[in-house]
């Protein structure tokens, strides 16, 4: 009885997405294939995109300026959220900054950085200057949540303060940091695909900008559901990596 | 006397409450001080004034410095992403050598009965076995001066019995100066060799009790140990009525 509860309930998301394709499907019926392609015409297209190599061509070159581009924020925002965290002074200098990247609207990024830097390294600007807040602020609040009794601990025992940094405050910034990284990789690919889309030739931004030209409806679909797919891929792959690491204590 | 540690006229005050009040005290070296009084008297002041985790507001601390000093927190305080083992070496990586620090985890945790759960983490601990841990990593580490703040407060009374004797054997390999907070008058009778009460905020002496008794000689219901637990009962007894007149 219990097995077949839990069965029941693993098998929810499937019907939900299930009951979703034959919605898409039915209101598919009533427009052009223009306006809203079936599911079936998506997939093929999402097939012979895949087997012509372009899906994987062009996911290449999104997936290389994504990386880039948020690792280049994890390693620039966990030190100075750090930093923002632990001096007062570096707080009050320049967290207003980071609070202005962070409402900055994407499309002003977008347009400097092609003046600034050159159409070819906008996606990998964008994607840094989008998700640094991110990592900055997630860090910064870690650190304002770090066990003060553990410092005292620290400050008994004498323990150096690289050491204190590396082992009290870091394991107690990571969930922050963790979650920051998260919400940065979501912002990740769609901050790249925008940018592909305005500024470059290759990518899967690109690639939406051809179909969109050609009034390729389906592809552009399937090109969104790869992006959705590449989302949860390496959302899942985190919450993989941070559920083995953090499983111990938390 | 070799007097090392002495409060003169200290006060203190957290936030709006004035915790000492112009107050003294001495504690010998090499010696077991345990301080009893009703809670929030200023036991925890006292013993965070001594690490120099507080600072006086007025009055002079001395004999402190330089000191190498080991803490009991009332709660354990232990790093949770790391084992009950990777806990203790936390704190003696710096003091002592890769080799010897094996030994001396392995040697208190056998001693506190937390060997077989060296590779755990203190989530998979009872609360009991958190504290006894703390109690542990005080232990190991180098120290010329034990603070202990009611160290045994979550242990059940047979353990804790066997605790305090634990504790007499290690101060005769070690004999630190140990300042130990308690509510249980007679836990502090049996391990101090100065059992000071002290009075309810702002704290202040109410009676100091020397015992010359060998540790192996006292028992609880032998002289002249019931004699004192019965005044000191007395005295706290009449401290509580003044912090809860409704009683």
């Amino acid at each position: 009885m219990k097995n077949s509860i839990s069965l029941t309930r693993g098998l929810l998301p499937l019907f939900g997405l299930a009951a979703f394709i034959a919605f898409w499907q039915l209101i598919s019926g009533f427009y052009s294939h223009v306006v809203v392609p079936s599911p079936a015409e998506v997939a093929q297209t999402l097939w012979t995109l895949a087997a012509g190599g372009e899906l994987w061509e062009q996911s290449r070159h999104s997936i290389l300026r994504g990386l880039l581009g948020f690792c280049l924020a994890v390693a620039a925002g966990t030190p100075l959220g750090l930093l923002i965290g632990l001096n007062p002074v570096a707080a009050s200098l320049l967290r207003p900054l980071v609070v202005v990247l962070q409402v900055t609207p994407l499309i002003s990024w977008l347009l400097l950085a092609m003046i600034w830097i050159g159409f070819s390294r906008v996606p990998v600007f964008v994607v840094f200057v989008t998700t640094v807040p991110l990592i900055v602020i997630n860090t910064y609040q870690g650190v304002k949540s770090i066990d003060r009794q553990l410092l005292q601990v620290a400050q008994i025992y004498r323990i150096s303060k690289p050491r204190v940094i590396r082992e009290i405050y870091l394991p107690q910034v990571a969930p922050y940091l963790l979650a920051g990284v998260s919400n940065a990789l979501g912002v990740t690919w769609k901050a790249v695909a925008m940018a592909e889309f305005l500024s470059v030739q290759q990518g899967i931004g690109a690639g939406m900008a051809v179909a969109r030209i050609n009034l390729e409806t389906a592809a552009l679909f399937a090109w969104t559901l790869f992006l959705i797919g590449l989302g949860l891929v390496t959302d899942r792959l985190l919450a993989c990596v941070t559920h083995h690491k953090l499983k111990h204590w938390m | 006397m070799t007097v090392v540690i002495k409060f003169e006229n200290v006060h203190k005050t957290l936030g709006p409450t004035r915790v000492l009040e112009g107050f003294s005290f001495q504690a010998e070296k090499g010696k077991i001080m345990c301080l009893v009084g009703p809670s929030g008297c200023g036991k925890t002041t006292i013993l965070q004034l001594l690490a120099g985790l507080e600072l006086p507001d007025a009055g002079q601390i001395t004999g402190t410095e330089g000191l190498k000093v080991s803490y009991v927190f009332q709660e354990p305080r232990l790093l949770l992403w790391k084992t009950v083992a990777g806990n203790m070496d936390f704190v003696l990586r710096d003091a002592i050598s890769p080799a010897r620090r094996q030994e001396l985890i392995a040697k208190y945790l056998s001693l506190m009965g937390l060997y077989e759960y060296r590779d755990s983490y203190p989530k998979a601990l009872s609360g009991g076995m958190k504290q006894r841990l703390a109690l542990c990593r005080a232990l190991a580490f180098p120290h010329d001066l034990l603070l202990l703040d009611e160290p045994l407060k979550s242990l059940d009374m047979p353990l804790r019995l066997g605790l305090v004797r634990q504790l007499t054997n290690m101060w005769r390999e070690n004999p630190c100066t140990m300042v130990f907070v308690t509510h249980d008058i007679m836990e502090a009778l049996l391990l101090g060799h100065r059992v000071v009460v002290l009075s309810a905020r702002p704290a202040t002496l109410l009676d100091t009790v020397d015992l010359n008794l060998p540790f192996e000689q006292r028992n609880i219901g032998r002289e002249p140990l019931p004699s004192h637990y019965e005044r000191m009962l007395s005295l706290l007894e009449a401290e509580s009525m003044k912090s809860l007149p409704y009683l």
